[in-house]
């Protein structure tokens, strides 16, 4: 066994109570890994992209898992930027931990990052990701972030390197994975009243004939619209349910970090 | 992936066992995620339940968590009150097909509920009081998510106690809402100091009286906040604090004195009191302090009217029945039996007297004291002194230099004759015969401005403001051996002050030994004004020219 997946796994257990979410997905991480003879189809590959193969966006440089790495430090940095902001908005409508927590998470996935061995695809290593930062962030974002990443993760499947339209289905798989753990729509001031428009906006982007690089701002302009309008509405889930009322006139932390983490991902610092 | 040589009935079985495979490994999948999304959805119920709030808060937020959880539209809870069976609806979302009753008399009454309304589905969260009960709004579909309701129904424990807390944060927040009202609503001074004697809470009283914001009284010595030591109530070694933090006996009853706003002292009844009395938790010390400057006063006057009533009382009295008893016992001329008889009636009319003015105090102390107002010369009101006077031939002292145009004063001219006849009394008491008793009047502004002037022994300074004061006689006086209550001059003072007026005590404006006390009555309503403005420069001519 690659002692990696098991303490990866072994983290996941001991913090969250949730060993057979956890053993079913390493299962397939491994089998694909280890390339057994009969390969067992991802849920990720049972639609595939119809964009997939030959992409007419070629021109622009593909995203690699050595880009991704660069893309997650990036991540990082932005996160620590805005911890102490984060965590400011938090202590209004949730308990005041946010920044922090996501600041611990992502430090967490860097050092991974130094862990994960350089032909790791970005599938790969976004699935780890996302285990990673369930593992270590606190609070519900932990759980929601870290299925946004395994989601996109599936996605990417085993390609090393991804075109726009696979970026797009990913995005929109991470939004779909963040709504369907969290039970959440698009406004009720959630993270996901950033991600939802942003994978929108990268999806139709993309279809329009956009490059990545057009199509990834278009998604940050999405995304920064999505997370203003969150001020004026009422929470419907997480912790800001218990202020009522009191919830509107707020930015929703979670929408705001979600704003800062694709904006790192974008390759904006 | 297939061996060479493999026949087409071996390739299609592995081909079905590879669909197989896959199919059980897609629904293991999605059994993993269904299950990580009900532990996400548990994870996110409990922090909302550890989250705290009111009772409606947290019932709010649970409802509208519960309602998505389950896939419903609406969702309501009802909760109980401690120690009762009836549950009151406190917080609803979303429209239900009929409305919900606002009250339920008792769990089974839900139980009922749910079982006629198919539009429902209930969830008793805890049978045991508080009971708490949850409604969910079943959508036109006619189902429910039955993950979101098993994670609803495996936190119903957890639930049913998060409200519980609720419901006893929100009695415990009311408690100690009411008991600081009693403690800020209090006039008596209420300070609680920390085992160093450090104070801890001061209530407003204690700051009107100490003249010291609680903010700033706060983290200070006791000693320092109370100035006891000061205010000459007690010394450090002394403090009751200190004894009841050391003995954790509470002190019922203890006078002393703080320093008052105003840096003067007050003399204070404390009880003290230290908490917990045991051991356990901070020791916090409470003094209840209450001013008993008044009581003290009140006990002073007492006791000098004990005093004075008692000796004014019994010489009269041990002189009425010496001479009844000589007159008993003796054979006496009828002449001199004539003569012991009129030292009786002098002395009783004495008594009389004494008991008048006691019975004018009682008056006095009326609240309020009902004048009977009405417009009279001043000059009347001598003259009819002067006659009361010709009986004891007192009159031919009585010097009157009033005005001829002084204007009318509205006054009740009862009680301002009582004035006029104790203070004339007291001039011609304690001036020797034949010295003359000047009375005059002036006007200034809405008032006339009366003095009488002896010429016997004068009030030294220092006992000035204290005659006025009841049962207080100047030292001077009580050497003379003259017969007094102390209570004329208080109770001309309270009837020209019930007048609006003042009554003070000076030296003559001559220069001559003597006394002159002067006092201000109110000018009738329609000669107020104007005539006043008049008069003062004339003032001093005319009294100049009747000394003169």
């Amino acid at each position: 066994m690659d002692a990696r997946w098991i303490r990866l796994g072994g983290g996941w257990a001991a913090r969250r109570p949730l060993p057979v979410a956890g053993s079913a997905v390493y299962t397939r991480s491994i089998g694909s890994r280890r390339g057994f003879a009969v390969s067992i189809p991802s849920p990720s590959r049972v639609a595939d992209s119809p964009l997939s193969g030959e992409s007419p966006l070629s021109v622009e440089q593909p995203l690699t898992a050595e880009r991704l790495r660069t893309c997650l430090v990036r991540v990082r940095r932005a996160v620590d930027r805005h911890a102490a902001y984060l965590t400011r908005l938090d202590a209004v409508l949730g308990d005041g931990d946010h920044g922090d927590n996501l600041s611990t998470g992502f430090r967490a996935v860097e050092e991974l990052l130094a862990e994960l061995p350089a032909e790791t695809t970005p599938g790969e290593l976004l699935r780890a990701v996302g285990h990673r930062l369930v593992a270590t962030v606190g609070g519900a974002s932990g759980p929601l972030y870290g299925t946004a990443f395994i989601e996109a993760g599936f996605r990417a499947g085993d390609a090393t390197e991804l075109d726009p339209p696979t970026v797009a289905d990913m995005l929109v798989a991470a939004a779909n994975g963040l709504a369907r753990r969290g039970r959440c729509a698009l406004g009720d001031k959630t993270i996901l009243d950033a991600l939802r428009p942003a994978a929108d906006a990268f999806r139709d982007a993309v279809a329009g004939g956009a490059t990545g690089t057009v199509a990834a701002a278009s998604a940050v302009a999405a995304a920064r619209a999505g997370m203003r309008a969150t001020r004026p509405l009422v929470a419907r889930r997480g912790l800001a349910l218990r202020l009522g009322e009191r919830s509107a006139g707020h930015l929703d932390p979670g929408a705001v970090s979600c704003l800062v983490i694709l904006v790192a991902l974008a390759g904006h610092d | 992936m297939t061996e060479p040589g493999a026949s087409d009935s071996e390739l299609d079985g592995l081909r079905a066992r590879l669909a197989a495979l896959e199919r059980e490994y897609r629904s293991a999948f999605d059994q993993a995620q269904r299950e990580a999304d009900a532990l996400f959805a548990q994870y996110q119920l409990s922090q909302l339940v550890a989250s705290g709030g009111s009772p409606a808060e947290l019932g709010q937020a649970v409802v509208v968590e519960l309602v998505r959880l389950a896939g419903s539209e609406a969702g309501a809870i009802w909760l109980g009150e401690t120690g009762r069976p009836k549950l009151a609806l406190i917080a609803a979302t979303g429209e239900f097909a009929a409305p919900l009753p606002g009250e339920l008399a008792s769990v089974q009454e839900a139980r009922d509920l749910g079982a006629q309304r198919r539009d429902l589905r209930l969830i008793v969260l805890g049978d045991e009081l508080p009971a708490s009960v949850i409604a969910l709004a079943v959508p036109g579909t006619g189902s429910l998510d039955d993950d979101g309701l098993r994670v609803a129904q495996l936190a119903r424990h957890e639930l049913a106690s998060a409200f519980a807390s609720a419901r006893l944060r929100e009695a415990l927040e009311r408690e100690r809402h009411e008991l600081g009202a009693v403690v800020d609503g209090a006039t008596d001074v209420i300070v609680q100091v920390d085992e160093a004697r450090r104070v801890v809470r001061l209530n407003p009283a204690g700051e009107r009286t100490l003249g010291i914001e609680a903010a700033l009284a706060i983290g200070r010595s006791c000693g320092d906040v109370l100035g006891c030591a000061v205010a000459g109530g007690h010394g450090e070694d002394h403090c009751p604090l200190a004894e009841v933090i050391a003995t954790a006996r509470p002190i019922a009853y203890r006078e002393t004195a703080i320093r008052g706003a105003q840096g003067t002292p007050i003399r204070i009844a404390g009880g003290y009191s230290r908490a917990p009395s045991a051991a356990g938790g901070p020791i916090r010390a409470t003094a209840i302090l209450r001013d008993i400057t008044a009581v003290r006063a009140l006990e002073q006057l007492r006791e000098g009217f004990v005093a004075t009533v008692s000796h004014e009382l019994r010489t009269p009295l041990a002189l009425v029945r010496g001479y009844a008893e000589t007159i008993l016992h003796f054979e006496l001329p009828a002449e001199e039996q004539r003569e012991y008889v009129e030292r009786i009636h002098g002395v009783t009319s004495r008594l009389g007297s004494l008991v008048d003015q006691i019975l004018d105090i009682t008056h006095l102390d009326a609240d309020p004291l009902i004048l009977e107002r009405a417009p009279v010369a001043f000059a009347a009101l001598v003259a009819r002194l002067r006659g009361d006077l010709e009986i004891s031939g007192d009159d031919a002292r009585l010097v009157t230099e009033l005005a001829a145009d002084l204007p009318p004063i509205e006054v009740d001219i009862v009680r301002i004759g009582r004035v006029l006849e104790n203070l004339v009394g007291n001039a011609l008491k304690y001036a020797p015969a034949p010295s003359p008793i000047v009375i005059g009047a002036s006007v200034d502004g809405d008032w006339l401005v009366a003095s009488i002037d002896d010429e016997g022994v004068g009030i030294p300074e220092a006992e000035r403001s204290l005659v006025l004061e009841p049962f207080h006689r100047a030292w001077n006086v009580r050497e003379s051996r003259i017969p007094g209550t102390g209570l004329g001059l208080y109770i001309c003072r309270r009837l020209v002050e019930a007048h609006g007026g003042r009554l003070s005590l000076g030296d003559r404006p001559d220069g001559r030994p003597g006394t002159r006390v002067s006092f201000n009555l109110p000018l009738a309503a329609d000669r107020r004004r104007g005539v006043g403005r008049r008069r003062p420069t004339a003032q001093p001519a005319s009294r100049g020219a009747a000394r003169g």
